[in-house]
């Protein structure tokens, strides 16, 4: 009898114990202390709220990240959650390995699904399934060293803007006037621009000329307004030798640049800068204002061992009170949060001025290019552009041939 | 007579009831050789079977689906696909430029270093020391001497009046400068092997011919030539074999630019493979780099004779 008891109470605790012991893992890039310990906290307040359960949180280097995740995705063992870049999310959507929380996001009100932009959700929803929440949404911008600006006797950018002056031809001149010894005028993504971000570097000048990479299968690198804006930007490297070439280090944030276009997670690393600073708008181009937005979203993974409480644990995250601690770090797309007085005093590096163009830019924007076939496109069009960035480079034809690279893949 | 025979049979028979002499010493074999041969069957059997199985199949490693295409892999490679053969030239041209230059220089190291001469361990330590150190530093260092404009390289050529190209974006110059940014990463190991080989050879033969009156060429001709020749051989097929495969120098040196000009083999299969999910074809790119290099080497143990 003692024996029999002694049996069902172990069994029982098991059981109980798996029960209640569960471990959620999620994948992030982050390896910022400070973003962790935020992350941490959301773990700690969801666990208050599902007692037994943990949260951990796994760091994979950038560089590495899809690679990583997709092979963990294929093991064994995938995580439950993750973060996902916006040039991922079509490839991921496609291959049907996303969890779908439309229902559970949409049947609950205190989420208020509604509240999330409806710009910013576009990667993310396919008809009715949602497949992951956009955590950062983040314009980019121009970031200038206002004291190279004020020693040349030049209008700085944010003068510019105001008085609707701040076009790219503009940015061209003060570009030019202000490379010099050692100095360029212009860096684009911190130099990473000419590689596989170098559509971070092309997007903001042509879609101010009214262009695009890509829409309805058709390429748009090789329209007139394409090769004007692209062309503008290869005279500014050649002609002008203003911007940093490729293959070349200069660095913005140490000083040896006086202009980069940047988005503001980078801008920590000017807390111990030389100089004084300042950020921008976009410069606008024949088409108008044009602001281009980078995202990030927090997806769960179908094949997860907890899939349910994965679903859970992401309308925990981006409910609007945790949207709200991460506007410090992650502009929003919660427009409950964007357009309130927290998101323009939520970082402390940026005056409620600067954010507010941040905020502007979200608004207005549109996100970089994707496309579920985005590896393969990326490679094809490399060793293309590669043939962009020489002095002697005939701009529109290698577009053409940009164009011919990609066709059959869009 | 017959009880010894008995009480030695029975005293056999007690260790070992079952297992003649033979198949004890065979089993003894055996059990020596089942670590490494494990190894071999767990580490490397065992997935090339399994990467000649995937290389039969479209599997996208993503969405998990798998579909059984024979030999389309293949045939997409070699006859469909111009990026394979440009890729495959690409590799043939960083091995016929790596190994001569690498070969040469470590052996020309290797004689200078075997004479007695003061600060010889230095420069000996100085020549190894680029094997050991972690390539992301050789390459982020490289990366700033190459620089168009700014780079040491180009500010010593402009010394002497030569305008230098910016050699890693250069689609002429980025092979050339890869090749030897390798050449000097690897050639102290090569080096060191040659340095053994040296001072293996015994010094009689040498006092022997210069007694006979041959001169160092002569010496080296006749004498040192041949008796290196193994160790020829062997640092032939490693540097061949090593440069079939070179990935981390491309990747972090060029990324395979410009304009793919430097996309090797390796460096291919892993962006089939990691960046686009292809698991199926780069399988099928990583069978014809495998037999590329069984091929290769055969050729070579073919030649030794010649050496």
């Amino acid at each position: 009898m003692i024996k029999r008891f002694i049996i069902a109470a172990t069994t029982a605790a098991t059981l109980a114990a798996t029960a209640s012991a569960q471990e959620l893992r999620m994948t992030v890039w982050t390896g910022s202390d400070a973003h962790l310990s935020m992350l941490g906290g959301f773990a700690d307040s969801f666990a208050a709220e599902n007692p037994g359960v943990t949260v951990k949180f796994e760091t994979i280097p950038f560089g590495d990240y899809v690679q990583s995740l997709t092979l963990q995705l294929a093991g064994s063992n995938p995580p439950d959650l993750g973060w996902l870049l916006e040039s991922s999310a079509p490839t991921f959507v496609q291959a049907g390995v996303l969890l779908d929380v439309g229902d559970k996001l949409r049947g609950d009100a205190a989420y208020d699904f509604a509240d999330f932009s409806e710009p910013a959700m576009s990667l993310w929803q396919s008809g009715d399934a949602i497949n992951g929440i956009p955590f950062s949404t983040s314009p980019l911008v121009v970031l200038y060293n206002a004291s190279m600006f004020e020693a040349a006797g030049l209008e700085t950018p944010n003068e510019m803007a105001a008085e609707g002056k701040w076009t790219w031809d503009a940015m061209r001149t003060s570009a030019a006037a202000l490379a010099g010894d050692g100095v360029y005028g212009f860096e684009s993504m911190d130099g990473r621009g000419y590689g596989n971000t170098v559509l971070h570097t092309l997007m903001p000048i042509v879609r101010s000329y009214g262009g695009e990479a890509w829409s309805s299968g058709a390429c748009g690198l090789n329209s007139a307004a394409a090769k004007e804006a692209i062309t503008l930007y290869h005279n500014m490297i050649f002609a002008d030798g203003a911007v940093v070439p490729p293959g070349e280090q200069a660095n913005f944030f140490t000083g040896g640049a006086a202009m980069t276009v940047s988005q503001i997670s980078r801008v920590s690393k000017l807390a111990d800068a030389d100089f004084e600073w300042d950020l921008a708008p976009l410069p606008t181009g024949p088409a108008g204002a044009a602001p281009v937005i980078g995202q990030a979203g927090l997806v769960a993974f179908a094949s997860g061992n907890n899939t349910e409480l994965a679903a859970d644990f992401l309308a925990h995250m981006t409910s609007v009170d945790n949207v709200t601690t991460m506007a410090q770090f992650f502009p929003p797309a919660r427009n409950s949060v964007l357009n309130g007085e927290v998101f323009l005093n939520s970082n402390k590096a940026l005056s409620p001025m600067q954010m507010g163009i941040v905020a502007d830019a979200i608004a207005t924007g549109k996100i970089l290019p994707s496309h579920p076939k985005f590896p393969q496109i990326q490679a094809a069009m490399r060793p293309k552009f590669d043939a962009l960035w020489q002095a002697d480079a005939d701009v529109e034809a290698v577009l053409d041939s940009v164009c011919a690279a990609i066709e059959s893949l869009l | 007579m017959a009880t010894l025979t008995n009480s030695q049979t029975t005293k056999v028979s007690a260790r070992s009831p079952s297992l003649s002499l033979g198949r004890r010493e065979a089993l003894t074999g055996w059990l020596f050789v089942s670590p490494i041969l494990a190894g071999f069957l767990i580490f490397f059997l065992g997935p090339l079977v399994a990467v000649i199985g995937y290389s039969a199949t479209e599997w996208n490693l993503l969405s998990r689906e798998v579909t059984f295409v024979g030999l389309d892999n293949y045939t997409h490679a070699l006859t469909e696909n111009d990026t394979f053969w440009t890729v495959l030239g690409n590799s043939l041209i960083f091995a016929v430029g790596l190994v001569p230059l690498n070969m040469a220089l470590a052996l020309a190291l290797a004689l200078s270093m075997s004479a007695p001469f003061a600060g010889r361990v230095v420069f000996r330590t100085i020549f190894f020391a680029p094997v050991v150190t972690s390539a992301v530093a050789w390459a982020i260092v490289w990366k700033f001497l190459l620089q168009g404009e700014t780079g040491t390289v180009n500010q010593l050529l402009a010394v002497v009046g030569i305008d230098g190209p910016n050699w890693l974006r250069h689609p002429d110059w980025a092979m050339v400068a890869v090749i030897v940014t390798r050449v000097f990463k690897t050639v102290g190991l090569n080096m060191i092997l040659y340095l053994a080989a040296l001072q293996a050879i015994p010094r009689d033969y040498i006092e022997a011919a210069s007694l006979e009156g041959a001169s160092r060429w002569q010496i080296f001709r006749s004498i040192i030539w041949p008796l290196l020749a193994p160790t020829t051989l062997v640092i032939m097929v490693i540097t061949v074999v090593g440069s079939l495969k070179v990935f981390d120098h491309i990747f972090l040196m060029t990324g395979g630019g410009p304009e793919n000009g430097t996309l090797v083999l390796a460096f291919y299969i892993y962006q089939q493979a990691f960046e686009f999910f292809s698991i199926g074809f780069a399988s099928a790119l990583a069978v014809i780099m495998f037999l590329l290099a069984v091929v290769l080497t055969a050729v070579q143990l073919r030649l030794k004779g010649g050496l």
